[in-house]
């Protein structure tokens, strides 16, 4: 049953960074591309290690275990060792509150 | 094929390359890692910025990632990295011709009795002599195809497009802490390119050897075969032998066009206080076929499972990995495979000897992933125990996504049967020689597809090793 | 028992010594003691995470929720199976011939009965908690509980289990005594939401015969329950043990078993272990080869279904020479089920002539199923025979065809050739009952798929 869900306020991703967070027992991370936040799985497609543990280099997220990088918008994988996209999530910010669509 | 004569004369009782060329280098680093070290290779090598910024990032991520806990026994290893020197460069420029090599670096590799000598078996070789190619020579024939066979410092000078929209991207930077460390100070190694449609009837070659005290061996190799290429690259190496440790840590990254075939060799057969870990990953693409041939018989510790990432349809991959480990060694070796595209295939055979205090483990990785319809692999994993103390491990590890997947892996361990033994003895050999030709035998499905001097050398090398392993 | 309830806000991650001892206070002093240093090594021993080898592919912080739950309390349950709950009455009623039965519900004993003639010639199949209090039904065997097959060093679970089970069998066979027909255990779970724990303690002295079958199972719980089971099994020189479990929980069951056998001298263990229930179950199996020509076969069948995930770990240990093991684990793969297997043969320096075997079999009858198998081997002696084979796929073609050209429906025929896949373990067992009840359960699965 999707729905929109709060995942953390606004200030709480600062631009170029990555945030983790567990909302009913999903993981996710968040990034803040130059304002714009996006939502993916946090869980690489490598080996399941979080990525919240590693880097946002513009558009791209770089999995600090074993440096596989996903494009942060679509969860692509663009390098190996990672082969599968990550699933990436709806975001709306509403009242400075980051929400995501969780299904 | 003439054997080199001062090869023969060598008393084959102690290690064969127990020697050491006076030492000749016009620069290297101070001993240990550092953004120091990191920078003046940079500098040295005149290379661009995006180069340096890479190398900067990765000797921050080698130093952020711990010392892996599994495998081999790395404790030691610290304290080792401290005192290598982690770059030399013996000459200003790389040779073009045999002849313009200088005497003493041809001494060198007459000593090591490499057949390439040879014109006309050798295609092109290119040979290290401590970090970086000292000699190079392409055959007419293969400049006219259009084939690369550069040092990798040339290939980043000289073909900087393909060069960096490939490098890293089959083994990224922080794959693990020696590929990060590897990519914060590779110098040497191969690039090479082929272009669609060439097939090479000859082996690309290239031996290196670490020739100095507390040396470290840092190549990184590049490989592109262009869609529907067929290619085959050898690479052997050997060391000295010394009282402190060395260390070798090279990363090799090969793409494997639609439809190409590549093959790539390593008989490797370091001195026994080496620590051998390397990265060897392909990509390869639909209709593809990656062949790794891994034969481990030297050094202290080698960690090394070549791997295959089938990401197009119809892809094949195929290991083939024999190990060797006397008294002291340890070889942890083996294979993965990623089977990420339909119909993809894959085999890895893996045989392993152990004698003496030896220990070889098979450590291999099978991953179907979901969708990767029909994905059918084989793993066959031997080993074979010569003595008591002797010790063997298999940990393979099998992830099956997908359900019409056919899998299946086995191993066996056994020692030398008693009755073979005394069949053959019953013939006139004595226990020394039955053995020899019974581990020859164990190993032949793989050393058959060796080329010729090679199997020859491999075949000596166990006869050597079977000496006095009775009494 | 203690009323008390040994949690603060954060259910079982944290262990209180106060309230273990508290809720041990009817115990004897020496069961007490070990029950504390349990709840010790289970307060420094972290929870497994991925990291650990051995937990690698099931992340406990998905499938097990400490903090939601308590420990069980024993149920004030009548030795009457008109009182019991409709489930258990029903596997009761499947039981054929046995010498024993011991039925437990929630973790607590409510019936036993054995066969005077048995309990005669000295054998014992008794109640845990009720056991502890008796020191002549121990003999010397006392020091057995919770110390040398599993000690709560083991592992975080099995230091929970020690530190907190609530009741349990305990079977003792005297010197050369047969016990020819099974002892049944029957364990019910009922009670959602909390913790139940409980151990097995099988002592075959010297060239003494048992068989056990273990059964445990519910309906399906409300919610995220822990059914802990610890088993240890000494079978001295020349015994010969059967055990079998077969684990039937219902959903939000977390099931965790902890079986590990002693095998001397001459001995002989035969295991099987068959996984069909609860939403996530794990078995941690050992056996050690620890005298000279002792026998071990240990079998696993497992079928899943759902979101089902079980997680097999297996070690067949060689310590002595001239032992044999083998082990056969086979299982079936539907809807989004999966299944982990680790084996690991270790065979010791000193454990020359050993033979060992290890095959894991799975099938995958879906397209979201995953296997993951691990079989693994550390051989330090040379005069050795040790191999191991594992493999994924699904059902055989030629099977199927086979079958259907018979004409037979293609639904039917693959019902067929997975019981014909999984039956090859059963085949290897003699024991009637155990088989009917399995098959059943299998081809019930079968029908939704």
């Amino acid at each position: 049953m999707a729905e929109w869900v709060r995942a953390a306020a606004l200030d709480a991703v600062s631009p170029g960074t990555l945030h983790g967070v567990e909302i009913n027992r999903a993981r996710v991370v968040l990034a803040n591309v130059d304002g714009e936040i996006y939502a993916l799985q946090d869980r690489c497609s490598h080996a399941d290690f979080p990525l919240n543990d590693g880097t946002l280099e513009g558009t791209e997220i770089e999995c600090a275990h074993h440096g596989a990088r996903f494009d942060v918008c679509s969860g692509r994988a663009l390098c190996l060792p990672a082969i599968r996209p990550v699933p990436s999530y709806d975001v709306e910010i509403r009242d400075g509150e980051i929400f995501i669509h969780l299904g | 094929m003439p054997r080199n004569e001062a090869v023969q004369d060598l008393n084959l009782d102690e290690y064969k390359y127990d020697f050491v060329d006076s030492e000749k280098h016009v620069f290297r680093t101070k001993p240990g890692l550092s953004e120091e070290v990191v920078r003046q290779i940079s500098g040295h090598k005149d290379e661009p910025e995006w180069m340096l910024d890479l190398r900067l990032k990765a000797l921050e991520i080698y130093e952020s990632k711990p010392m892996p806990t599994w495998g081999g026994d790395l404790s030691k290893l610290e304290e080792t990295l401290k005192e290598i020197y982690f770059y030399v460069r013996p000459q200003d420029q790389m040779e073009r011709s045999w002849d313009d090599v200088p005497a003493d670096i041809k001494e060198t590799f007459e000593k090591l009795g490499i057949p390439e000598a040879e014109q006309k078996v050798l295609a092109g070789v290119g040979a290290q002599y401590e970090s970086e190619m000292v000699y190079h020579s392409l055959k007419k024939e293969w400049d006219d195809k259009g084939v690369i066979f550069d040092s990798i410092e040339d290939g980043l000078k000289n073909h900087p497009e393909i060069f960096r929209k490939y490098f890293g991207t089959v083994i990224p930077t922080a794959d693990n802490k020696f590929s990060a460390m590897n990519s914060a100070v590779w110098s040497g190694g191969s690039f090479v390119y082929i272009p669609p449609g060439v097939e090479l009837e000859t082996p690309l070659q290239a031996y290196f050897r670490v020739n100095q005290e507390r040396m470290g061996q840092f190549e990184r190799t590049l490989i592109i075969a262009g869609e529907g290429s067929r290619a085959h690259y050898i690479e052997g190496c050997t060391a000295p032998v010394y009282s402190t440790e060395s260390f070798h840590s090279g990363v090799i990254e090969i793409v494997v066009e639609k439809n190409a075939h590549f093959r790539y060799t390593t008989i490797q057969n370091w001195s026994n206080n080496m620590y051998n870990l390397v990265t060897q990953r392909a990509l390869v693409n639909e209709g593809a076929t990656m062949e790794w041939l891994d034969g481990n018989l030297g050094s202290k510790l080698t960690m090394k499972y070549p791997s295959c990432y089938l990401i197009g349809e119809g892809a094949h991959g195929n290991i083939l990995s024999i190990a060797y480990a006397g008294d002291g060694q340890h070889q942890d070796t083996g294979g993965k495979v990623v089977h990420a595209a339909p119909n993809t295939t894959s085999s890895i055979v893996s045989k392993s000897i152990s004698k003496g205090t030896g220990r070889s483990s098979y450590r291999g990785l099978l991953q179907v992933h979901e969708g990767a319809r029909n994905a059918r692999s084989n793993v066959e994993c031997d080993a074979l125990l010569i003595d008591e103390n002797a010790r063997t491990d298999t940990y393979p590890y099998i992830e099956i996504n997908e359900k019409s997947a056919h899998i299946g892996h086995e191993a066996t361990v056994s020692k030398i049967g008693d009755e073979q033994l005394f069949y053959l003895m019953s013939r006139g050999m004595d226990e020394e020689e039955a053995m020899a030709l019974i581990v020859r035998g164990f190993i032949e499905p793989i050393a058959k597809l060796l080329p010729l001097e090679y199997a020859v050398e491999l075949n000596r090398l166990i006869e050597l090793e079977m000496e006095g392993s009775v009494g | 028992m203690s009323e008390g309830i040994v949690t603060g806000e954060r259910g079982l991650v944290e262990l209180d010594r106060a309230e273990v001892a508290a809720r041990a206070e009817r115990d004897p002093e020496w069961l007490r003691e070990r029950r504390l240093h349990a709840a010790d090594v289970y307060q420094r021993t972290p929870m497994p995470t991925t990291r650990l080898e051995e937990w690698r592919y099931t992340d406990l912080r998905d499938k097990l929720d400490l903090e939601a739950l308590e420990p069980g309390r024993p149920a004030e349950v009548a030795d009457d199976p008109a009182a019991w709950p409709a489930g258990l009455r029903a596997a009761m009623d499947d039981d054929r011939e046995a010498s024993a039965h011991i039925v437990l519900i929630d973790g607590a004993v409510v019936h036993t009965d054995l066969d005077p003639a048995l309990a005669a010639k000295g054998v014992v199949v008794e109640s845990l908690a009720r056991a502890v209090h008796d020191d002549d039904m121990w003999e010397d065997s006392r020091e057995y509980l919770a110390t040398q097959a599993v000690s709560p060093e083991r592992g975080k679970f099995a230091a929970l289990n020690a530190a907190l089970f609530l009741d349990g069998v305990f079977v003792r066979v005297p010197r050369g005594v047969h016990v020819d027909l099974p002892i049944r255990v029957t364990r019910w779970v009922s009670t959602p939401g909390v913790a139940h724990l409980d151990r097995v303690l099988v002592l075959a002295s010297e060239a003494s015969q048992v068989t056990v079958v273990d059964e445990v199972l519910s309906d399906d719980l409300a919610s995220h329950t822990f059914v802990s089971n610890v088993a240890e099994v000494i079978a001295r020189d020349g015994a010969q043990v059967h055990f079998v479990q077969v684990q039937r929980l219902g959903r939000n069951a977390f099931n965790h078993t902890e079986h590990r056998t002693l095998v001397h001298r001459d001995a002989t263990s035969d295991s099987l272990h068959v996984s069909l229930g609860a939403t996530t179950s794990r078995l941690d199996l050992n056996t050690q080869m620890i005298g000279p020509g002792s026998r071990a076969e240990l079998l696993g069948l497992y079928f899943g279904d759902g979101d089902q995930h079980f997680d097999h770990n297996t070690s067949q240990d060689h310590v002595a020479p001239n032992a044999f093991s083998d082990l056969l684990f086979k299982g079936a793969l539907d809807e989004r089920a999966r299944a982990v297997f680790r084996g690991i043969i270790r065979v010791h320096p000193k454990a020359q002539q050993t033979d060992a075997y290890q095959t894991n079999r799975n099938l995958l009858l879906s397209e979201d199923a995953a296997a993951n198998t691990l079989p693994n081997l550390e051989i330090e002696a040379d005069d050795v025979k040790c191999s191991h084979g594992a493999t994924v796929g699904q059902l055989d073609e030629d099977s199927l065809f086979y079958l259907m050209s018979r004409g037979i429906p293609e639904a039917r025929a693959e019902r067929l050739v997975v019981l014909g896949f999984l039956g090859e373990v059963l085949s290897r067992l003699s024991l009637g009952g155990v088989i009917e009840k399995v098959t059943r359960e299998i081809e019930r699965k079968l029908e939704n798929h």
